[in-house]
């Protein structure tokens, strides 16, 4: 059990060490970030001026060093538009993302896994085409036409609820419930798959055949087996909660770390973009080292040494 | 029935994006000053303009053909580079276990464990926006879920008596690969190509949503969803009409891809 731990744990952080990598190989190859965030047609000496005072004319594996040494020290590196340090414009963000993705969270996995569970139980009934249709409805449509029409329906025609912006408290209603749509949709047709291959499995039929009550039957065979696959994907969900988050808070104009991404691309602010895509890796990994725990206490197959 | 009816309307995409220029009533960029924002037929609207008419007076629907066909086109583009790319990688690691396998696996691990959205933003953000580059970063959408599969299968295959009869009678790795194995596992990367398609499209009408995609003058379905929004009171048309071509056709090639997992290969389900 801790030797699949450290082995997870070591794969995580090289993940992350590829990430950064890959980071900063990409911001070097692509063009001299002197030129970009200065005119082209600023004087040299500004512009060499600004390639000593960022460190940019030392040779590259030092400044590749120095990157994954700041990093380990926890300096992300400065905003080359407003000269703060990248990692605090993020941070200031992470709360108004978390506002609309956890409760996004809730509606995935509240309203996802119950509809999944409810149409594999009665599998070929109307309750089941129903909930696939919706589904299927939920994820195909874009999450910023979702929104768009949202806010169409509920802000423009009825004027019941603000369109963007977090000045209400209404606000957080739009974006948090098209967020959590899609998700709900795919973790729907997926418990509904999960469950199904778990109906069909011979110990289903042996705890019925010994007279089981079909609701012990549900609660205590299906449903934990079932739990292991989908614990992954929500555990994929949570790590990509960033994600969807950045066409979302761009409908709704909600200032959070995915508008700040937007933000940061179209101003080739490199710094941030870097910090952000730390965030999301790190999340992403640590979200599946998890589930890999849970696994373990999950699935009693995983628990005997190896 | 339901994949009848999908099967015509990607038939009837697959024309639009064919034919778009013999389609399409007005240029994409002609202006018609005097009838701006005009409303689409049966809403107000005139038959001059069937879908209404934007900001500047360019003909929604014309704007839209054309949308159709690039968006289409990059999508399948896009989907045929990421199988083809994944599913050489998967063979090379198949063919060739140990450090190749191990470093192509540590590719796929690293490239499923960052969101593509996040990673496509960064990519864009470091190299600017240009239509090479961006076609390009659609071709990577995916290929690590084609590389699993076609590396999966190609051991499964090896483990069959054909691969190692082939071999045997003197035919080197790549005609066994091609003529072979290829053909045996077609249909499953066909299926898993069906399911990345409309995530293809939606990925690159986010994008282009958001500013950051196809750039004008060009048009494609989410570049016309994203500059429609800022007429969202006013002339709703604008961006419903783009917005029910994605979501018509995602829906429509997922459900064919369904169909087809369902006939060839009902294990993937």
């Amino acid at each position: 059990m801790i030797r699949f731990l450290l082995l997870r744990l070591g794969r995580a952080l090289l993940t992350i060490a590829l990430v950064v990598t890959f980071a900063f190989v990409v911001l070097r190859l692509s063009g001299d970030p002197a030129m970009l965030i200065l005119n082209v047609d600023a004087p040299p000496e500004a512009i060499a001026a600004f390639r000593q005072a960022w460190g940019l004319d030392r040779p590259l594996w030092v400044q590749y060093l120095a990157y994954f040494g700041n990093i380990l020290h926890g300096d992300l590196g400065q905003s080359m538009r407003d000269g703060r340090p990248a990692a605090a414009l993020v941070m200031e963000r992470i709360p108004a993302t978390l506002a609309i993705a956890l409760p996004a969270l809730l509606i995935k996995v509240g309203l996802g896994i119950p509809a999944g569970v409810q149409a594999a139980l009665h599998r070929g009934s109307w309750t089941d085409r129903l909930v696939m249709a919706a589904a299927v409805a939920g994820f195909t449509v874009p999450s910023f036409v979702l929104g768009l029409v949202l806010v169409l329906v509920f802000a423009v025609k009825l004027g019941w609820l603000p369109s963007g912006g977090q000045d209400s408290v209404l606000s957080p209603i739009l974006p948090t419930i098209t967020l959590g749509i899609g998700g709900a949709a795919v973790l729907a047709r997926f418990t509904r798959s999960a469950m199904l291959e778990v109906l069909g499995q011979p110990y289903i039929r042996t705890a019925m055949a010994k007279g089981v009550p079909w609701r012990r039957v549900v609660r205590g065979h299906a449903l934990p087996n079932a739990a292991i696959p989908t614990v992954t994907i929500i555990g994929f969900m949570v790590g990509s909660l960033m994600a969807g988050a950045v066409v979302v808070e761009s409908v709704f104009s909600w200032p959070g770390v995915g508008r700040l991404l937007i933000t940061a691309v179209s101003n080739r602010d490199l710094a941030v973009v870097q910090c952000i895509l730390l965030l999301v890796a790190g999340t992403m990994v640590l979200s599946n080292l998890v589930v890999d725990l849970l696994y373990g206490v999950l699935d009693p197959r995983l628990r005997v040494a190896r | 029935m339901l994949a009848v009816a999908a099967l015509a309307w990607i038939v009837l995409m697959l024309g639009v994006a064919v034919f778009a220029d013999q389609l399409r009533p007005y240029g994409i960029t002609q202006f018609d000053l005097r009838n701006r924002l005009a409303p689409p037929l049966g809403f107000g609207g005139t038959a001059a303009h069937l879908l209404g008419t934007d900001e500047l007076g360019r003909d929604v629907l014309s704007r839209l053909v054309v949308s159709v066909r690039i968006s289409l086109l990059i999508a399948f583009g896009a989907t045929a580079m990421a199988a083809l790319l994944g599913t050489t990688l998967g063979f090379l690691a198949a063919q060739h276990r140990g450090w190749t396998e191990a470093a192509v696996l540590m590719l796929i691990d690293a490239q499923a464990a960052l969101p593509f959205l996040i990673l496509a933003l960064a990519v864009l953000a470091f190299f600017g926006n240009s239509l090479p580059l961006f076609v390009g970063l659609m071709g990577l959408y995916g290929w690590e879920r084609h590389a699993r599969i076609a590396r999966g299968l190609a051991i499964q295959a090896d483990a069959q008596g054909y691969a190692a009869a082939v071999r045997q009678l003197g035919a080197g790795p790549l005609r066994v690969y091609l003529r072979h194995v290829l053909p045996n596992i077609a249909s499953t990367l066909i299926v898993s190509a069906t399911l990345s398609f409309p995530e293809v499209i939606l990925l690159e009408s986010g994008l282009s949503f958001l500013g950051l995609g196809i750039q004008p003058p060009m048009t494609s379905l989410g570049n016309m969803i994203g500059y429609g929004r800022e007429y969202l009171t006013r002339a709703p048309w604008i961006l419903l009409a783009p917005s029910a071509v994605v979501v018509l056709t995602t829906f429509s090639v997922s459900v064919l891809g369904d169909w087809l997992r369902d006939r060839l290969d009902p294990t993937l389900g």
